[in-house]
């Protein structure tokens, strides 16, 4: 090793377009279509749940047990399923899997977390239990659905990363080769690219939870 | 124009009804207070009218017509309803918070702008200022204002009021309660005011449903009337021991035969001739004196009242008063 620099940057231009980015792209589009399925699955359950309290307890249960398989473990799982072929298939049912605990909690909270009195007086005043939902409910429980989205999507990058060993691509697919000729620099992008990827998207579902909620925003530009 | 007939209503598992056997004419125009302890009742009986609530058994009548027979949700756009705990939108603004009924019966957005902002006018709150923040940038006074304006939005001829101005200060609830005054001065609308505060039902209302625990009506009459012949125990009780300066109240000292000034009456206190006479006899305490001078609303002197008249008004039974044209 010795004088070996951490990162040789002409192999990462070299492999750029050829390795990196695609690599990138496929960790992108499997973490976004997990978190997106998850979601459509989330939200009417979560709503539904609102609505019959009395499944909420099964649901939180079942979905905080599929939560705590480990990860590696879930994929060695669901390949030997029939029908479940190695590849990027069981690494989105995996994904969708563990995404499923927090959006579904958050849209509960998020409904909850409406003022029984605005809700009285949207009833009061003439709108229908549907228009309630879509007119009360849900843009006010929207922002903390998002700050769910945040926290599942997250997640998703890290766990995706260990899918790779199933063959579903992605940013780790860099790092297992990289472990595999014990060759740092192919280590590092991988997994610097994953951690970036995170921080941005933290930080850009935050902004947009942020735009989400003008009225707390606005009181407390007033307040400070 | 509001009409509850038999109207009872009984909770499952609950030993006995909420409301028991509740009937009573709204006239229209008038606000009709619907007061009692906790637990009388009354908001149950309120949110019957527009059917937030069934009843187990009878009916209530808008215009004739069983409220049953309404479609729900176009009954409830047809009559305001304000609540004490407000519930305005928090994720909408002030205006689009008043605009909600007109947008559910699609109104077009001028007519909703402009609607907006003659509520906000109305119920004093400059609409450059307020139209555009949003609900938790506003006090609590000022969130209730918009409450009221919200529930006059679409001009309904009916509102439900439940303790409307419930979760201000005194001083605010009492400068919200004269202005509603002025407010429906103007609108007349036929209204059920919920309140738990004897004050309030007598200085807001045009008559008094008063109901006891069980949801049982103990009396129904006119403020004056319930305060000079309360017809039990529990509603002489209810109405209070100082229920007799309470009449003083719903009196103005302008209304009352005055007596001209004699000498020179500098020491004496002023009030102005709309002062009502329990004002009237706290000045005359807090002055040590047993007369006041009353100036128009002009400042001018008009004459003076002695605390003899006020005791003489006090006996005399309302028919008299009215006679001597002491009473509004």
């Amino acid at each position: 090793m010795g004088d070996e620099p951490l990162i040789r940057w002409r192999w990462v231009r070299r492999n750029w377009s050829d390795e990196i980015l695609p690599a990138l792209g496929d960790h992108i589009v499997l973490c976004g279509i997990s978190v997106l399925i998850a979601l459509a699955i989330s939200i009417p359950i979560g709503i539904a749940i609102t609505r019959y309290r009395r499944a909420q307890t099964p649901v939180m249960f079942l979905t905080g047990l599929l939560y705590t398989i480990p990860s590696l473990s879930f994929f060695a799982i669901l390949i030997t399923f029939p029908g479940v072929k190695i590849g990027r298939t069981p690494a989105i049912i995996a994904l969708v899997a563990y995404s499923l605990l927090v959006l579904i909690r958050n849209t509960v909270v998020g409904i909850d977390s409406v003022p029984r009195e605005t809700i009285e007086a949207a009833r009061g005043m003439g709108l229908t239990s549907s228009q309630i939902l879509r007119q009360v409910e849900l843009p006010l429980a929207l922002p903390i659905i998002v700050a769910g989205i945040r926290i599942a999507t997250v997640s998703a990058i890290g766990i995706a990363t260990i899918a790779a060993y199933i063959n579903a691509g992605g940013l780790g697919t860099l790092i297992f080769r990289g472990i595999d000729r014990d060759f740092p620099t192919q280590i590092l992008i991988g997994a610097g690219l994953a951690t970036l990827l995170s921080v941005l998207v933290d930080f850009g579902l935050l902004a947009v939870e942020r735009w989400l909620r003008p009225w707390s925003r606005r009181a407390a530009a007033r307040a400070a | 124009m509001i009409g509850f007939r038999n109207v009872t209503k009984q909770y499952a598992g609950a030993a006995r009804p909420a409301v028991d056997n509740f009937s009573l004419e709204v006239y229209d125009g008038e606000i009709t207070i619907f007061v009692g302890p906790s637990g009388c009742g009354k908001t149950t009986c309120m949110k019957m009218v527009n059917r937030l609530i069934e009843p187990s058994s009878g009916e209530i009548l808008i215009n004739g017509k069983d409220n049953k027979s309404l479609n729900e949700t176009e009954l409830r756009r047809g009559i305001g309803y304000a609540i004490q705990q407000i519930g305005l939108f928090p994720h909408r603004t002030i205006a689009e918070n008043i605009s909600t009924v007109p947008r559910l019966l699609k109104w077009d957005k001028k007519r909703m702008r402009d609607r907006a902002d003659e509520l906000l006018e109305l119920v004093g709150l400059d609409p450059d200022t307020y139209r555009d923040r949003y609900p938790s940038e506003l006090s609590g006074g000022q969130q209730q204002r918009v409450g009221v304006a919200r529930a006059l939005a679409a001009d309904p001829p009916v509102m439900l009021m439940d303790e409307p101005f419930g979760a201000v200060d005194p001083i605010a609830r009492h400068r919200l309660q004269q202005q509603f005054l002025d407010i429906q001065a103007k609108v007349r609308k036929t209204i059920i005011f919920v309140t738990h505060d004897i004050d309030e039902a007598i200085l807001m209302g045009d008559r008094i449903a008063v109901l006891k625990e069980g949801g049982i009506l103990a009396q129904y009459d006119k403020p004056e009337k319930l305060l000079t012949e309360p017809n039990s125990e529990f509603v002489a009780n209810f109405v209070g021991a100082d229920r007799a300066i309470k009449r003083l109240a719903l009196t103005c000292v302008g209304d009352v035969q005055l007596e001209p000034v004699q000498g020179d009456g500098q020491q004496l206190p002023h009030v102005p001739e709309d002062e009502n006479l329990r004002d009237v006899l706290a000045a005359m305490l807090a002055g040590g004196t047993d007369r006041v001078i009353v100036l128009s609303c002009e400042g001018e002197v008009r004459g003076t009242v002695s605390e003899q008249t006020l005791r003489s008004l006090f006996r005399a039974p309302a028919a008299e008063r009215a006679a001597s044209g002491a009473v509004q």
